[in-house]
């Protein structure tokens, strides 16, 4: 039993990691200068929010299972609170880490219509945080004997910065003339 | 009868371009307590008559914005752009002065909505009008804020003095009751006249001194207006449908006669980069479909091609129907009448035969 919870750990932590990094390019595609158009921009961020209901699963069953399997002393204060796990502290901690800021941000986006929107906003930015911080969570905890799944975490990494490249290079000319008409008399 | 049945019998339009039904706006001011702006910005280029109106009429402007303003609570700003004439005498006779800064965008209605809430005088979306009051782009409440034109609030103060059977007496049974234009340009006497809808547009300028007989063309409205060729506006009627066939309407009042000696793509080369300069660069199609456009115009004008002319099409259909404030219409509407009229002149700056271009490179922007 405990052999399947663990396996089931780290099979749903890579599950996870894919679906955050999908999640975290469909949205980098819906902002910015060259953000998708019409029905297609629909559809890029129908996924990005229902992927990301769909990961939470996944992540839940990851943190249970984590918490659950007793080869590694991991309870249920450190899934929640950052740094306090008795195995791996560090590593382990920045899981928790990226796990409350991902919470907070889909907090705020079920909330979304509730709030004001530079808050929602201030706080979606964290997912430029959290992502990372997953992902070095995934790299430095999981999966060291399986070249595969090291791989998938190693792939996930690049194709993220690809896409995080790609959304700071093409946003530039839009925010260089706002700012420069921002410089002139408007008030 | 209550001001609100007077301004309803007399059919009062807004005076500031968009022609909204006064007494619409009034009673939705009446109700939701809202706060009162009145422009008297002249923010069209060419535009003077609010500036006239705060000159000759301001007791009847105060007593105008008193009728909409009933409520305790409710506060009275009068807009205009700083450091200008209307504002001296604004601030001269005591009233509560909202100064903005002197661009085109700026003295739009949200934008100056926006301003006197302590943002910047960039216009806002209007998700509903803000006469039921909103939040801005960044979240922030704005209270219920009504924006009547000068001339209108004179209007009302009128209506209340003298019923809706004076203010109907004059004008088209659809565009009833005095208004003011700005003739401006090559006339002997520019100024601000008082007319309705219904004259002739040859007799609208005689009274600033007349067409004169070499005269080509004039621009009716503006920057969001359009061009009349001198024979066009010879047979005119000054009203909404006698306008609507050459793309132009009564808009905020503003006529100017372009001068004859100068090249008249010269003329609107500088008014597009004007436009283009005065994008508040919220909208892509305004941010940079505007200066695209100028700079189309510029090529036109100095290179002319088929490829820059079809470009140039191309871009004033793609801008149009765009822009949170519209911006981009009343170029677009602009330029394209600028095309319909001077395509015969094109033709000089083809062959190169322009004698009136090259004089007139220099002269700098309004």
């Amino acid at each position: 039993m405990n052999e399947i919870l663990w396996y089931s750990s780290r099979a749903t932590g890579i599950a996870s990691i894919v679906l955050l990094t999908a999640v975290l390019a469909l949205g980098m595609v819906t902002s910015g200068r060259r953000r998708t158009q019409g029905d297609r921009a629909t559809v890029v961020m129908a996924l990005h929010r229902w992927l990301s209901l769909g990961m939470l699963t996944f992540l839940l069953a990851h943190i249970a299972t984590a918490v659950a399997e007793t080869y590694v002393s991991i309870d249920l204060v450190s899934a929640l609170v950052p740094f306090t796990s008795g195995y791996a502290t560090v590593w382990v901690g920045l899981g928790t880490l990226a796990c409350d800021l991902l919470l907070a941000i889909g907090v705020t986006s079920w909330f979304r219509p509730r709030i004001k929107e530079p808050t929602w906003k201030a706080v979606h930015l964290l997912s430029y945080a959290m992502w990372p911080i997953a992902v070095v969570h995934g790299l430095a905890l999981g999966t060291s004997g399986e070249p595969v799944l090291r791989g998938i975490t190693v792939l996930c990494g690049a194709v993220g910065l690809g896409f995080a490249g790609w959304r700071v290079v093409t946003s530039h000319q839009d925010r260089d003339r706002r700012e420069a008409v921002l410089a002139q008399e408007w008030s | 009868m209550t001001i609100l049945d007077g301004l309803a019998a007399a059919g009062l339009t807004g005076r500031g371009g968009a022609a909204f039904r006064t007494a619409i706006k009034v009673r939705a001011a009446h109700h939701n307590g809202a706060d009162l702006i009145v422009n008297a910005c002249d923010g069209e280029v060419g535009a003077a008559k609010d500036g006239w109106v705060v000159a000759h009429h301001l007791d009847e402007l105060v007593r105008g914005a008193a009728l909409v303003t009933p409520g305790r609570r409710q506060t009275v700003r009068y807009a205009a752009h700083r450091g200008s004439g209307t504002e001296q005498r604004l601030r001269a006779a005591g009233v509560d002065v909202l100064g903005a800064p002197a661009r085109y965008v700026s003295s739009e209605e949200t934008s100056l909505i926006s301003l006197a809430h302590d943002g910047l005088a960039r216009p806002m979306t209007k998700r509903a009008p803000f006469v039921f009051g909103g939040v801005d782009s960044r979240g922030r409440r704005i209270r219920p804020t009504v924006v009547l034109n000068a001339e209108t609030l004179w209007r009302v103060a009128q209506i209340a003095d003298h019923g809706p059977e004076w203010f109907r007496s004059v004008g088209t049974p659809d565009e009833p009751g005095p208004r003011l234009v700005t003739i401006t340009g090559h006339v002997s006497a520019p100024g601000v006249v008082e007319t309705s809808a219904g004259v002739s547009l040859a007799d609208l300028l005689d009274s600033a001194g007349g067409l004169a007989p070499q005269a080509t063309s004039i621009l009716v409205g503006g920057l969001g207006g359009a061009f009349l060729t001198a024979g066009e506006a010879r047979g005119a009627v000054w009203s909404g449908p006698g306008l609507a066939a050459y793309g132009a309407y009564l808009g905020p009042g503003v006529i100017e006669v372009i001068d004859p000696s100068s090249c008249p793509l010269a003329v609107v080369d500088r008014m597009l980069s004007y436009a283009a300069g005065e994008s508040a660069g919220q909208c892509g199609p305004c941010m940079f479909g505007l200066p695209a456009i100028a700079a189309d115009w510029h090529e036109l004008t100095t290179r002319p091609s088929h490829e820059v002319l079809t470009r140039l099409r191309d871009r004033l259909g793609v801008v149009s129907g765009r822009g949170a404030c519209h911006f981009p219409d009343g170029v677009a509407r602009f330029a394209a009448s600028a095309l319909r009229v001077f395509g015969p002149h094109l033709d000089l700056h083809v062959t190169g035969s322009c004698s009136r271009a090259r004089r007139l490179e220099h002269v700098p922007a309004r």
